[in-house]
């Protein structure tokens, strides 16, 4: 009993350590620092996976917690840093919402998510704080989607509603089967390969990877 | 009675007397960082010493405000110590404010420090002022608001209390809202006490100075109440991060082996914060003045999330 104890106050804190690298991403104005705490975030997600499978004492979820620390911890942000300096893009991210509003629309964020998950009456408190994060953590993505205009940062948004969306299945169910997770894996790689392999065409089409620039004319 | 005079007196005599010793901790720790000697970690005392003994040079044009602001900033301070827990958790004044009178404290020694750099007119004094200012009012909404996340969990504002009971809670203390409080604090501390990202401590003459373009008129007895005063209450804003969030080991007796013990670890406490601070500060670079909103908003937001998060994980 005290070990699960240990391991459910142990998730809420690895938790709010996401939440706090969510804000890290909404906060930083350089691509680089972006990544990183996109790589903290998923190094986090996988100490969660790590401390569900210790405490239900599933293996196939052990698995999962390595695929999550290989493929999005490292794989994938090596990935953007190559891409960042191949194209040799600009290191400062260009936004429509400035830094502190969209801090606080990230705070509005999570507060909404916070008042969805209770009208669910969900039965224990870490189940609800880990949906809640998950909620945000997805809304906040789509939000860094629409509010920043690099291609990268889309990419890194879309990144950030799958780590959500693992948050809140890996935390509520205690995880998928394992050939569905091996699945969703696989999606998020090949994805971010094409979205990269998509983000140099941007480039070399409009010598820009502003999203702005995809609406003027190229005849 | 006695006691009460007796421990009230011991801590202004710590605070007094650890404040130059951890600046000089942080400015070695820095020198060896930067593989550089660095002066001795007792040189903020023979520099105060030394301005003690000096005269000091006075603008003709100034007013009263520029002799009374170094005392009226060091008495703030130290007032705020009295009510801050340092080595043990129930502090005898602890009756006679909370953590927003810290704050206002902070605040009033700020202020009279800024309308004394208004005062002798100089062009550096009136910028360090609006700067000072400007930031002020961007800590001041998240300092509070990242202590309230604790307070509400051991309800009551009252600081002495807060510690003692977040001691006497253990590990269980430790939550999200802890940790969301925690970290907006520390950045809070940062601003709060001038260093790297915000304001460079080791500047004398940079267009982008703010405290010591504050007391660049002050010269010899009242440079050192000003520096005194500033490094109080970095070692008071590094308490209360120590004492507010990890209090184990604080003594809530009184009893010298408690005390003892309770004073070793509270110095451990503060030297490890000042490593960190030392680290953070050679690892990153100053920023740029109109850059600094975001820093200090990403504090205020994860001091709203720790509010947040402290009504989701207690069920509200």
């Amino acid at each position: 009993m005290s070990e699960l104890v240990f391991g459910s106050k142990m998730m809420q804190l690895l938790i709010a350590l996401i939440l706090v690298s969510t804000f890290m991403i909404l906060g930083s104005t350089r691509l680089y620092s972006c990544v990183r705490a996109f790589g903290i975030q998923s190094f986090l997600l996988a100490g969660v996976a790590g401390i569900v499978a210790y405490s239900t004492g599933k293996s196939d979820i052990y698995i999962v917690a390595i695929l999550t620390l290989v493929i999005k911890a490292a794989v994938i942000p090596y990935i953007f840093i190559y891409i960042i300096r191949e194209i040799k893009v600009k290191r400062e991210i260009a936004l429509y919402v400035n830094i502190s509003p969209s801090l606080i629309i990230g705070g509005v964020l999570v507060v909404i998510s916070y008042y969805l998950v209770r009208s669910i009456n969900i039965r224990t408190e870490l189940s609800s704080f880990a949906l809640s994060a998950s909620i945000s953590l997805v809304s906040i993505g789509l939000f860094i989607m629409i509010s920043r205009k690099k291609a990268i940062m889309q990419m890194l948004g879309i990144l950030l509603m799958e780590n959500g969306l693992f948050l809140g299945a890996i935390s509520l169910t205690y995880g998928m089967p394992l050939l569905v997770e091996l699945g969703i894996f696989f999606d998020v790689l090949i994805g971010v390969l094409i979205m990269g392999i998509l983000i140099f065409r941007i480039n070399r089409t409009f010598e820009s990877i502003d999203t702005d620039m995809l609406k003027t004319l190229i005849g | 009675m006695l006691t009460q005079f007796a421990i009230v007196i011991f801590q202004v005599i710590i605070i007094l007397a650890l404040a130059p010793l951890l600046s000089g901790i942080i400015k070695k720790v820095k020198a060896f960082l930067q593989m550089r000697k660095g002066p001795g970690i007792f040189q903020p005392y023979y520099d105060i010493a030394k301005l003690l003994r000096k005269d000091s040079v006075v603008s003709e044009n100034v007013s009263w405000i520029f002799h009374a602001a170094p005392i009226i900033s060091f008495v703030a301070v130290l007032t705020a110590g009295l009510i801050i827990p340092v080595y043990i958790s129930n502090m005898p004044f602890s009756f006679a404010g909370d953590l927003i009178a810290v704050v206002y404290l902070f605040a009033l020694a700020r202020f009279f420090i800024a309308l004394a750099s208004l005062d002798a007119g100089s062009s550096f004094g009136g910028m360090g002022g609006s700067r000072e200012m400007f930031i002020s009012s961007l800590v001041e909404p998240a300092m509070m608001l990242s202590i309230f996340a604790i307070a509400l969990n051991v309800g009551t504002t009252n600081l002495s209390v807060i510690s003692g009971a977040v001691s006497s809670m253990g590990l269980d203390a430790i939550s999200p809202y802890h940790l969301l409080a925690f970290v907006a604090l520390f950045i809070i501390a940062i601003a709060e006490t001038g260093r790297i990202p915000v304001d460079n401590p080791a500047t004398h003459l940079e267009l982008t100075m703010i405290h010591e373009a504050m007391i660049l008129e002050y010269s010899g007895k009242q440079l050192a109440i000003v520096e005194l005063g500033a490094m109080m209450k970095q070692l008071l804003v590094f308490s209360l991060l120590a004492n507010i969030f990890f209090p184990w080991g604080i003594a809530s007796e009184l009893s010298a082996a408690g005390i003892a013990l309770s004073l070793i670890v509270f110095i451990i406490k503060i030297v490890v914060i000042g490593v960190v601070i030392a680290m953070v500060e050679t690892s990153t670079a100053k920023w740029r003045l109109f850059r600094l909103p975001n820093l200090l908003s990403i504090s205020l937001m994860l001091s709203f999330l720790a509010l947040i998060s402290f009504i989701i994980v207690k069920g509200g």
